[in-house]
């Protein structure tokens, strides 16, 4: 053990072995940190995988800038996804005269929290590019604004802030609280934007189910069968139906959106309607209304403050850059998901609150003549050849003249 | 601030140089370390700060103040004194809701709605490791077990010192305080012993968050379970309890000896142990040991065994916190060890317990974890009431919801994580000095194993003992 002594410090001050110690912390630690980004590059997983819908729709936004018409955007959720159709949007608006592009900004598995980043980043690249959308139409949905839906998201809060986050917003993060966000900007440079809760939660902790989350449909080995070939068929069809298609979770040519009725044979369309039949069988409704239940408190709806507010934040940024903001809250599968009175008391309170704090009317479009329960495919989601088509078409009514 | 956390890193990376290298002299070298260390400290409340400050002063000066008094009465006065302010602190923060409430409670029994306040208060971060440290000061000046030592910075450096201010080990100021005055530079050998420690507490301290997952499993699942599972979420709470708290220990030690300072272990081989008695010569050693000595023996000791064990391991119990699962965790403890005591005072049992044999040895282990387990169950469940129930949905046979697809290779995984868990201790105390001097091995080694801990560990789960 070397201890460095000289003239102006006391004998046994050990400098010489403090810098030993020093160093071997910051070479081990070094090696680690560079195994740890070793292991992200070799395993390949990462903000892409996990938010390539996202990402592919960032990288769109200069693109998307540039096109020659008003531009129109729908921003929400997995039910915008599926419920909103934009190349029939703007093909029926075309046929009354109105000049539109619209995109659809509909992702699954964001809360209002991660929304809010991917707000900013919207309003951001069309800043820089001075260029406004016509109209923009926010989802407002009541279960994905819960607690429970929250809670069920904590292991992606720092991954999902960590990729949407700018860099100085990121930095500003690391200065209001700095464990939160070293550990972010390690996720966001380092690991890929794969956090190590991602790695425990969704790797490992798969098997690790209670009884009740174990609960999975029962289907006829009949229809197991026919779903497997209805699958092969679709797949196949698509193959030849899209030969250019590279495989984007948003794609767009497509805009965001999905294929369309008028693309597809009806054959394809008779194949779809035995598919949808098959999956909305009522043991999977139930099945799926029950995971809704216990991982978005969908019926109950007791809301997250700070998820109602990050929704308000949202309208406000869009604000900044839209001639028009519309919010809604898209239809409701009625016979599967019911609301008690208290539930719906908690939903017009947060609707108040956001009315209050946005200047702007929620408009309730869970329940429209147009759509019928029957055009979901599942408890939640618009089917894609009637759902989307019927919901589309609804919205051209409803927006038709503020476009015009 | 995390020991496992990207934070702590920076922090201990500043601390060394700053530490180590700039701060040369003695005075300022301490200053500094009591700076870092409630800089530590403060990264979690700041306004706890001078709670601990407080608390050092006051024991500090009635050390003293007990030193150089001339007669016995006084120096009791001052003992009172110390106990009072340092428990007064304690129950404060950590037990008025408890007894408030649970004075409420009892009322309401006899249709007496009291209606107390409770005070809601943020409990300060290892306040019980550090006020029983501080308490141990006073009590083992009084007993003539130490003299008072002169300079305030030092003796509230000791109690500060980050490693382990927030969960321990408890350390007695004669162990650690002459240490503070004598400021060791670090040995190349305890430092090189020192990072196998923090590894290895990385380790356990991973286990620890994946088995919290298996556990979570039993005590959050709100109804029964399978067999298979209730079995296997007990035993991943007893790696989850083991793994979090020996796992922080090892990192505290660790991180003590590569910057010179020794603490003495706080495990070994817990479950391994043949007897409660045994267990708690191995589980967490510094609140045993401390228990031991200033509670049990001041209440008589042996004189009056049962009533002493049982108050011993009641008031053990709570230190955990304030909740009656570990009032009744503690007096489970005291029923087992009773029951050991009384056992090995019967004749027709001496034999079996004074034989050396093997299967003696399995017999007994077998017990005590089993015991050792139905514990955990009153000690993790959220009341008396659920872990009643899981104690029934452990030894119910029929009538239980099926296992999982994997349960049997989860509960094999779980099994293993525990024993490895414990092989990993054995390595380091028997094998750790060879391992450390064979450097192309050792080093690579280690880098590998923080790197993959980085890779899956949860750096923003805290520890388990913190809220104690």
């Amino acid at each position: 053990m070397s201890s460095s002594t000289s003239s102006s410090e006391p004998t046994g001050s050990g400098r010489g072995a403090f810098a030993r110690v020093l160093f071997t912390v910051l070479i081990g630690m070094g090696l680690a940190l560079g195994g740890v980004r070793l292991f992200a590059l070799v395993v390949g997983v990462g903000s892409e995988s996990l938010l390539g819908r996202v990402m592919q729709a960032q990288r769109a936004l200069p693109q998307i800038a540039e096109e020659p018409n008003d531009l129109v955007m729908v921003f929400g959720s997995s039910m915008v996804r599926a419920g909103f159709s934009p190349r029939e949007f703007d093909a029926a608006l075309a046929e009354q005269g109105i000049d539109v592009t619209s995109f659809n900004f509909g992702f699954g598995g964001l809360n209002p929290l991660f929304q809010d980043y991917l707000s900013r980043r919207v309003v951001d690249e069309l800043k820089a590019r001075d260029r406004r959308l016509k109209l923009v139409v926010i989802e407002f949905n009541p279960f994905q604004t819960t607690v429970t839906r929250r809670n069920g998201a904590t292991a992606l809060e720092e991954s999902y802030i960590a990729m949407l986050a700018s860099d100085r917003e990121l930095w500003q993060k690391t200065v209001d609280d700095p464990t939160s966000g070293i550990r972010m900007g390690l996720i966001r440079y380092l690991r890929d934007g794969i956090s190590a809760e991602m790695i425990t939660t969704f790797m490992w902790a798969e098997p690790f189910q209670p009884p009740d989350n174990r609960q999975r449909p029962q289907m006829s080995d009949e229809d197991r069968e026919r779903l497997g070939e209805i699958g092969e068929y679709l797949n196949e069809v698509f193959d030849e139906d899209y030969p250019d298609y590279d495989g984007s979770d948003w794609y767009y040519p497509w805009r965001g959106g999905g294929t369309i009725k008028t693309e597809r044979s009806e054959k394809t369309l008779e194949i779809f309607d035995e598919y949808y039949d098959l999956i909305a069988q009522d043991n999977r409704m139930e099945a799926d209304r029950q995971s809704r239940i216990r991982t978005a408190d969908i019926e109950e709806l007791n809301f997250d403050d700070e998820l109602v507010e990050a929704f308000i934040r949202i309208v406000e940024n869009f604000k900044e850059v839209s001639d028009h903001v519309e919010v809604v809250m898209l239809p409701k599968n009625t016979d599967w998901i019911q609301n008690p009175p208290e539930a719906i008391e908690r939903q017009a309170a947060a609707v108040a609150r956001i009315s209050e704090a946005t200047g702007l009317p929620v408009r309730d479009y869970q329940v429209v003549e147009d759509v019928s329960n029957d055009m979901f495919s599942d408890t939640t989601h618009l089917n894609r050849y009637e759902g989307a088509v019927a919901f589309t078409e609804f919205l051209v009514s409803e927006y038709a003249e503020i476009l015009r | 601030m995390l020991f496992n956390t990207p934070i702590f890193f920076l922090f201990f990376v500043a601390f060394l140089f700053f530490y180590g290298l700039v701060f040369v002299r003695k005075l300022p070298r301490v200053a500094f370390l009591l700076t870092a260390s409630l800089v530590f400290y403060g990264a979690w409340n700041w306004r706890f700060i001078p709670l601990l400050v407080g608390s050092s002063i006051v024991d500090y000066y009635l050390a003293i103040a007990i030193g150089n008094a001339q007669t016995q009465q006084r120096k009791r006065l001052f003992l009172t004194l110390s106990v009072c302010v340092n428990l007064g602190i304690l129950g404060l923060f950590k037990y008025a809701d408890f007894v408030l409430q649970s004075v409420s409670d009892f009322l309401s029994v006899f249709g007496v709605e009291a209606g107390l306040p409770t005070l809601s208060w943020v409990l300060p971060v290892g306040i019980s490791f550090y006020t029983f440290q501080s308490l141990s000061y006073t009590i083992d000046v009084y007993r003539g077990d130490m003299q008072p030592k002169r300079g305030l910075i030092y003796f509230t450096t000791a109690l500060a010192f980050f490693p382990q201010l927030v969960a321990g080990p408890i350390l007695r100021a004669r162990q650690i305080l002459p240490q503070f005055h004598a400021l060791p530079v670090p040995n190349w050998v305890d430092a090189r012993h020192g990072f196998l420690l923090i590894t290895s507490g990385l380790v356990k301290k991973t286990a620890a968050d994946l088995l919290a997952i298996p556990a979570g499993v039993l005590f959050e699942a709100g109804g029964p379970v399978s067999l298979l599972e209730a079995w296997t979420g007990v035993l991943a709470f007893a790696g989850q309890i083991y793994g979090d708290f020996a796992g922080y220990t090892d990192m505290a030690i660790g991180l003590a000896l590569v910057i010179g300072f020794k603490i003495p272990p706080n495990f070994r081989l817990p479950y391994f142990a043949v007897s409660p008695v045994d267990f708690w010569r191995r589980w967490h050693i510094s609140l045993s040991t401390w228990l031991r000595d200033y509670l049990y023996i001041s209440l008589g000791g042996r004189n009056q065994r049962y009533r002493n064990v049982t108050i011993t391991m009641l008031l053990g119990g709570l230190w955990h916190g304030a909740a009656w699962t570990f009032v009744a965790w503690g007096a489970f403890h005291a029923v087992i060890i009773m029951g050991t005591h009384f056992l090995s005072g019967l004749s027709a049992f001496a034999g079996f317990v004074n034989s050396q044999s093997k299967l003696k040895r399995i017999l007994t282990w077998a017990i005590t974890f089993y015991l050792v387990l139905i514990g955990w169950v009153l000690f993790r469940a959220h009341d008396i009431g659920s872990a009643f129930d899981i104690v029934v949905n452990m030894h119910t046979f029929g009538g239980l919801p099926e296992a999982g697809p994997v349960a049997m290779r989860i509960f094999i995984a779980t099994a293993l994580t525990v024993v490895l868990l414990h092989l990993l201790d054995w390595f380091v105390i028997a094998k750790g000095e060879s391992f450390e001097k064979t450097w192309w091995l050792f080093w690579p080694v280690l880098v590998l194993i923080q790197g993959l801990c980085l890779m899956i560990g949860e750096p923003s789960n805290e520890f388990i003992y913190f809220q104690f």
